[in-house]
């Protein structure tokens, strides 16, 4: 039996690695589309920060009052703004505001500066109005964050005056002292910002790569005939399904590494796409060791096992290829589902969610990356997934003895 | 040696089937008591029109699908109890198994005769003798997906004998086939008989059947007309020959021929 496997294993391989198109498509393919669609998403997220960054916001104000100003052309906000008097042309300004030309209106009360000074005759506050437009970024800033920053040094020196010290506007200092005050682990740092969508691309990779070959391996041999020509030979049915899924595997798992050679590959461009903390995103700062990343590949493997089980017995169902789609793309959403559930979950992963098939998996690569996963329950995920291969298999083989699936004719 | 007795075979049709085929019940019986017994050294040949049951029939004997009723048994083995070994023992060629285009003709031996559980020594001999015989030597190394579809066909025919079979089933062997294949294909049928080989082949053709076959078997609506040599087929309907036979039993079985 062994040497009729080792037979199949190596034919479905060879079949892949003499094809010079599936080998493209399958292994470098992916490593070299990866590499370029992360870095230049990576470098055009950069980019916008930059542009953000470089931005001086253009900002009008209508009726401002002289401490108002006089702080306004402070060094601290004489370069991160430009003020402008507004005169009264407050309507050619909102629209210059609507197409993006100007970032933000001020308008103060006629008599702010009279309210202010005589505070205690009046019983409401002088009002302040701000124009911006939520649709432009560099607007939204300077509302919300540049302005913000501007009304409370305001506030605090008319506070000052008021109690006739400026110190006495503030009542603590945080953080003054010069030292770091961010006590990080940096491994977890980096694993923290790993975990969100690593996790999700393992599992899109090892599911994807198999799922072309997948599908032409079986649905296309059966397509084809030659599916029918294998059953003829005195091997038992399921060696024929273990030898298929043992040599999918291998391709869909070289296809999945593929494609994690284009996201390192892409590292130095594309931090931004990864970066949810503050660690350092590089996979040396995630320092693994030779237990985690035993983990991870036994982890990988057997998930492989289940993914190309699914693919195999959805294809050998399938008439043809075309069929074998229909029945296979479907599953492969439920699959991404399901990794995007883990995605948006920051939660420890419970013992019993590692025995649930697939989204267990998901759940226990999250944990490898959040530093967080307990080796009983990597294990158990292993387990589970291997017992799961082996119930494809066997379904596979009660198919392949199925003459109405097999020979529908 | 192969002994079918009572083999009876019902499909069941789906209902999309019943209501392409206009059908009221959703069982077909393809093939309804067949007995026969193909012996060694020994042609024999199913003749019918398309859709009689000859391809239900070879197939139950090939293990590719199991009899309903009846029993099959190839070399003294059972077709559903011992599969494994009555496939050991056959060659089954029909036009819907086909090779793996991807694969050069030498690739393709190996990989059967190894599936077959053969030595590399044997393979060697075995594909040496057979691409010589059917000339398929000079393309060995091209992939099939090159070759003439005459080629691709006597290649099917050399990799399905690969493991020396004791049976041969053949399902229609020279449709499709140009004349000087379709010789070289019945003059080896004739070369495997000499050496003993039990060869069931099914055709509509009757001038295959009449000239190749020891005896034949007229197989119509499933069920087996009449069964016996040339000679007792001619006797037993009073005829000149196998076609005016083959339609005299047509028009007392099926009616009229339009």
């Amino acid at each position: 039996m062994s040497n009729d496997l080792l037979t199949i294993v190596k034919k479905e391989l060879k079949r892949v690695f003499d094809d010079k198109r599936l080998v493209f498509t399958a292994i470098i393919l992916p490593a070299l589309a990866i590499a370029v669609i992360y870095s230049i998403m990576g470098m055009m997220i950069d980019n916008m920060v930059d542009t953000m960054q470089q931005h001086v916001p253009i900002v009008y104000v209508e009726n401002a009052p002289e401490e108002f100003l006089r702080l306004a052309k402070t060094p601290a906000y004489l370069t991160s703004m430009e003020l402008n008097d507004a005169n009264g042309d407050l309507e050619s300004i909102k629209s210059q505001i609507y197409s993006g030309e100007v970032d933000l209106l001020i308008v103060f009360e006629d008599d702010t500066e009279v309210m202010i000074s005589n505070y205690q005759d009046y019983d409401r506050l002088p009002n302040i109005t701000t124009f911006y437009n939520s649709s432009e970024d560099n607007s939204s800033t300077a509302r919300f964050r540049l302005f913000p920053n501007l009304l409370e040094q305001y506030e605090k020196m008319i506070i000052g005056y008021r109690l006739g010290n400026a110190q006495y506007a503030s009542v603590f200092a945080v953080d003054r002292i010069e030292e770091t005050h961010d006590i990080v682990d940096e491994q977890k740092a980096a694993g923290r910002s790993f975990s969100t969508l690593f996790p999700v691309l393992i599992t899109i990779f090892l599911f994807s790569g198999g799922m072309g070959i997948g599908m032409d391996t079986i649905a296309g041999e059966k397509e084809r005939g030659t599916m029918a020509t294998l059953l003829i030979t005195p091997v038992k049915r399921e060696t024929i399904a273990f030898g298929k899924i043992i040599g999918l595997g291998i391709i869909s798992f070289i296809s999945a590494i593929s494609s994690f050679i284009g996201i390192v590959a892409s590292l130095p461009f594309s931090k931004a796409l990864f970066a949810t903390g503050s660690g350092d995103v590089s996979l040396g700062a995630l320092g693994f060791g030779v237990s985690e990343f035993a983990l991870l590949l036994a982890l990988m493997v057997t998930m492989v096992g289940v993914f190309v089980g699914f693919i195999s017995l959805l294809s050998v169902f399938a008439k043809n290829v075309k069929e074998a789609g229909t029945y296979v793309t479907p599953l492969f959403m439920i699959i991404m589902v399901l990794g995007f559930m883990n995605m948006f979950n920051m939660n420890s992963v419970e013992l019993s969610t590692y025995a649930i098939p697939i989204y267990g998996s998901v759940a226990a690569l999250r944990a490898m990356f959040m530093f967080e996963a307990s080796t009983v329950g990597i294990l158990i995920t292993c387990l589970v997934n291997i017992v799961l291969t082996g119930v494809l298999v066997v379904l596979i083989k009660n198919m392949f003895n199925n003459e109405k699936i097999m020979f529908s004719a | 040696m192969v002994d079918v007795k009572g083999l009876k075979k019902v499909y069941k049709l789906s209902k999309k089937q019943m209501a392409k085929d206009n059908r009221k019940t959703n069982k077909l019986v393809a093939a309804n008591d067949i007995d026969f017994e193909a012996k060694d050294g020994e042609i024999f040949g199913l003749l019918g029109p398309n859709g009689a049951g000859k391809t239900t029939i070879l197939r139950c004997i090939s293990t590719l699908i199991k009899p309903t009723e009846g029993s099959v048994k190839v070399a003294q083995y059972d077709v559903v109890n011992d599969s494994f070994e009555v496939r050991k023992r056959i060659a089954f060629l029909t036009n819907e198994l086909k090779l793996d285009e991807n694969f050069t003709p030498k690739y393709t031996m190996e990989y059967f005769g190894k599936l077959y559980g053969m030595s590399k020594e044997d393979i060697n001999k075995r594909r040496e003798e057979l691409f010589a015989y059917f000339g398929v030597d000079s393309y060995q190394d091209m992939k099939i997906a090159e070759l003439s579809q005459g080629m691709k066909q006597k290649l099917s025919i050399v990799v399905s004998l690969v493991h020396n079979p004791e049976v041969i089933i053949f399902d229609e062997p020279t449709n499709g086939l140009d004349v000087i294949t379709a010789k070289a294909v019945t003059d080896y049928l004739e070369k495997l008989r000499q050496l003993g080989k039990t060869i069931i082949i099914s055709t509509h053709i009757m001038s295959v059947a009449e000239r190749l076959c020891d005896r034949i078997a007229i197989i119509l609506n499933g069920e087996i007309c009449i069964n016996g040599t040339l000679k007792e087929i001619k006797e037993s309907t009073n005829t000149g020959n196998l076609e005016d036979a083959f339609f005299k039993l047509y028009q007392d079985k099926v009616g009229a021929i339009i």
